[in-house]
């Protein structure tokens, strides 16, 4: 916070390429590098993916965040854009309504896979078949994080959490929901991609990702979705440094990175 | 402008447009599902948007975004569409974003509902009961300036009678007076500045800008819905002045309560009527004022008798009050039995304040 | 001054269209009407009734009218709640094509009654689906409540686009229902004494 320039930021143009890219360990738009979450948790790392790829769309005096329930509703504390703090599960309704008003805004939601897969099912679905130009965030760490590691929609089969002792059962408690396949295979759906931020190059990829989303945003195309993979050793009763192995080899088999559907590219 | 024949839905959706309305979302569900009619073929001719959602809780949700992006936002349902609707009214309620909730209910068995609510925290919803299709046109354009004036949600009850009854109307814009300014709301603009705003029901602010927390803020919330309890009382009466009985009645049952007491008055009886045109603040102090020196206040509402609790609060035991109303729906299930006629209702006045059969006209 | 108009019918008759006619007519005449439709979830075959209070000032009526002042019956199945709440005296058009002669309607003999062939006139003027506006036709002249040529206009704009070709068929036969009738032999603005 002490060295926060108290200049407004005019994104580019005021910005010291080289001396930020050395001194700063944060995104401009970022106010304190106190994320509030646990060690080792993946969701700050995709806040500041999202806030560099803002900052650099020179989308930061045109945001605004829609953000549900959980524990990447702490953004709202650490990031200097306009936000909207919603009831869990129906971002992608609430966005649509200030989207609907503010369409000169690039309005996104940030979820968790218990807020967006589990709760907000519907909301994101109907938001993503009406088209809406919005791009929706869902950070996928396949448990409720908030509330202690408990089963979502979204954990896999095998997992275990506080409300599956001896891991996900099919029999007993069915099957993930795919929440990117599914909003991709609607004709609304302009944008669909997976990533995961448990390597250096999934961070690489989680930003091109969510800036093609932004881009599909202010083109017009239509609806966005990025799901980012992330890590929750707290919720996943691992060791914090355990973390990024546990998601590639527990998540990702069962939720492959990459892109699913991408309107924009040249046919 | 000259007067046209509207139905009560749309002139209730011609109202809330002149008022400057720009948002509207709703799931269809009769007899709110002409108001959202009205919204979807209206609204384009303003550059408005109207969304027919895919489930009541999409809807008000969309408005709760549309306000909080600082626009006049509405929305609507009845009975169990309003039911879903709880938990974004209250949240509304709690982060303060000005909304209105047009609650075309199928008949009078929700006063509770409106009036209590059913989402959490201490909160209220200012809501008002028009009699007939003129008065939901004038209490539509109040609403918004009160939800604008209070940055709250607030509700019109009506039912089937005022959604669809057809009357000669001139809807015209009101002019309610100055209104604080909307710079808390959502454009995006600040981004970067250092003073981004933020709607949050915690209201804890940011790390570099810490807002009051949800102690300080539910308090402030707290005198602000007492303070909208003691200015925003609205009622009508009619011949209390020397009434032995006034009869208390909310909504479409008001105007029948004034017919059957001007026969009763032809008759010699001195009874009056009495409407609270808030549900929320129930205007206690005036309905003190009209029935305190009354022999007994009757409480004619067509449900199992729910107004009659703030009723008998406002009385504070000094005048007793009796239930004359009762649950009345007619075949369609979409309104008001045969409890709401004059004649049934003339009867159980008069049974009520001791008038025999044999005195009867 | 005003006047109430009870209409019933079964549904798919028309009633509640040539109610809102009668009272979008009589708006554009100048004056104030309400009018309150009551009928079942079916579109056709069930109970439709509709009111009318029209008002040349200050209309002050309830939305459930305690008494009527006249009546316009297409059908006969749902007369008896209507009969019960008419004043005696009160005009009443009633179409014989399907009820048969006024005297066979129970009580007739309290109103004024007033039979038209609605039916059977429709189907002459080669618009057998307007029978509701011959009817409405015969009541505005006999009562004078609203103009014939506003009810015609207010016809025109609640046709809906699909159904413009009716437009011609449907003003007939409320002038068809017009002629029949001697003007203002029943003028319920002078009966109600102004």
């Amino acid at each position: 916070m002490s060295n926060r320039s108290t200049e407004p930021d005019r994104g580019q143009e005021v910005r010291i390429e080289g001396a930020r890219q050395v001194a700063s360990s944060r995104a401009d738009l970022q106010v304190s590098e106190d994320h509030h979450l646990c060690p080792g948790c993946g969701h700050p790392v995709a806040w500041r993916i999202l806030l560099e790829v803002i900052q650099e769309l020179s989308l930061a005096q045109r945001a605004i965040g829609v953000v549900g329930h959980g524990c990447y509703t702490n953004i709202v504390r650490m990031a200097d854009i306009d936000f909207l703090q919603c009831l869990h599960g129906r971002a992608p309704a609430v966005a649509t309504g200030v989207k609907r008003v503010q369409p000169q805004a690039a309005v996104f939601t940030l979820q968790g896979d218990g807020d967006m897969a589990s709760e907000g099912l519907a909301e994101v679905l109907h938001a993503a078949a009406r088209a809406e130009k919005i791009t929706a965030i869902m950070l996928n760490n396949g448990v409720f994080g908030d509330t202690g590691g408990q089963m979502t929609a979204a954990s896999v089969v095998g997992q275990r959490t506080k409300t599956s002792l001896e891991g996900r059962s099919p029999e007993l408690h069915g099957y993930p929901v795919p929440v990117a396949e599914l909003v991709a295979s609607l004709p609304g759906a302009a944008y669909v991609a997976r990533s995961a931020v448990n390597t250096a190059g999934g961070v690489a990829q989680t930003k091109r990702y969510l800036k093609r989303a932004f881009e599909t945003q202010t083109s017009g195309a239509g609806f966005s979705l990025v799901e980012v993979l992330t890590m929750c050793p707290t919720g996943w009763f691992v060791p914090t440094a355990a973390g990024p192995g546990y998601l590639s080899d527990s998540m990702q088999p069962t939720y492959p990175t990459g892109p699913l559907k991408d309107s924009l590219r040249p046919a | 402008m000259t007067a046209a024949l509207l139905q009560g839905s749309r002139a209730i959706a011609d109202s809330a447009i002149a008022a400057g309305c720009r948002f509207f979302a709703g799931y269809p569900m009769l007899p709110f599902t002409d108001l959202l009619e009205a919204m979807s073929a209206k609204m384009p001719e303003v550059g408005g948007t109207c969304i027919n959602a895919d489930s009541e809780i999409e809807a008000v949700n969309m408005a709760l975004g549309a306000g909080a992006a600082g626009a006049r936002a509405a929305t609507g349902s009845c009975g169990q569409g309003i039911a879903l609707m709880q938990e974004a009214i209250a949240e509304a309620a709690l982060n303060e974003v000005p909304m209105v909730v047009f609650n075309m209910a199928r008949g009078q068995q929700d006063y509770w509902q409106a009036t209590r609510g059913g989402g959490w925290g201490d909160y209220r919803t200012l809501t008002l009961a028009p009699k007939d299709v003129a008065e939901a046109v004038v209490h539509t354009q109040l609403l918004f300036h009160l939800a604008d004036t209070y940055r709250a949600p607030v509700c019109l009850y009506g039912d089937y009678l005022v959604a669809h009854t057809h009357m000669s109307v001139d809807v015209a814009p009101i002019d309610f007076g100055p209104l604080p300014d909307k710079s808390w709301a959502l454009d995006g603009t600040a981004g970067g500045t250092g003073h981004a705003r933020q709607i949050w029901t915690w209201a804890m602010g940011r790390d570099d800008a810490p807002g009051p927390g949800p102690d300080v803020h539910w308090r402030r919330l707290a005198q602000k819905f007492a303070t909208m309890g003691e200015a925003e009382a609205r009622h009508e009466s009619y011949r209390c002045g020397d009434a032995e009985w006034v009869v208390v009645s909310f909504g479409t049952a008001g105007p029948f309560i004034d017919y059957v007491v001007e026969e009763l008055r032809a008759d010699g009886q001195r009874v009056g009527s009495f409407r609270p045109v808030t549900l929320w603040p129930f205007p206690e102090a005036a309905l003190l004022e009209a029935a305190g020196r009354a022999r007994g206040v009757l409480v004619y509402e067509v449900n199992a008798g729910q107004m009659i609790d703030d009723v008998r609060l406002a009385l504070r035991g000094q005048v007793p009050a009796t239930f004359i109303g009762g649950v009345s729906i007619d075949s369609s299930g979409m309104r008001q039995g045969d409890l709401l006629t004059v004649a049934a209702i003339r009867s159980r006045v008069l049974d009520a304040i001791g008038v025999g059969a044999g005195e009867r006209r | 001054m005003q006047i109430e108009v009870l209409l019933t019918g079964i549904g798919g008759q028309g009633v509640q269209l040539c109610a809102k006619a009668l009272a979008m007519a009589a708006t554009a005449d100048g004056r104030q009407a309400m009018l309150s439709a009551r009928y079942g979830g079916e579109m056709r075959g069930g109970q439709t009734e509709a009111s009318v209070v029209v008002a040349d000032t200050g209309l002050r009526s309830l939305p459930i009218l305690p008494s009527a002042g006249s009546a316009y019956v297409m059908h006969h199945q749902y007369w008896p709640p209507v009969r019960a709440r008419l004043r005696s005296g009160a005009p009443v058009v009633l179409n014989t094509t399907v009820i048969g002669p006024p005297e066979d309607l129970d009580g007739a003999s309290e109103f004024l009654t007033v039979g038209i062939p609605a039916t059977a006139m429709a189907a002459e003027a080669g618009a057998p689906m307007a029978a509701g506006f011959v009817l409405l036709g015969a009541y505005a002249s006999l009562t004078s409540v609203a103009s014939i040529d506003s009810i015609v206009a207010a016809m025109t704009e609640l046709v809906p686009a699909y159904r413009r070709e009716h437009i011609q068929a449907n003003e007939a036969a409320i002038r068809a229902g017009a002629a029949a009738i001697e003007a203002g032999a029943a003028d319920l603005w002078v009966m109600a004494g102004r």
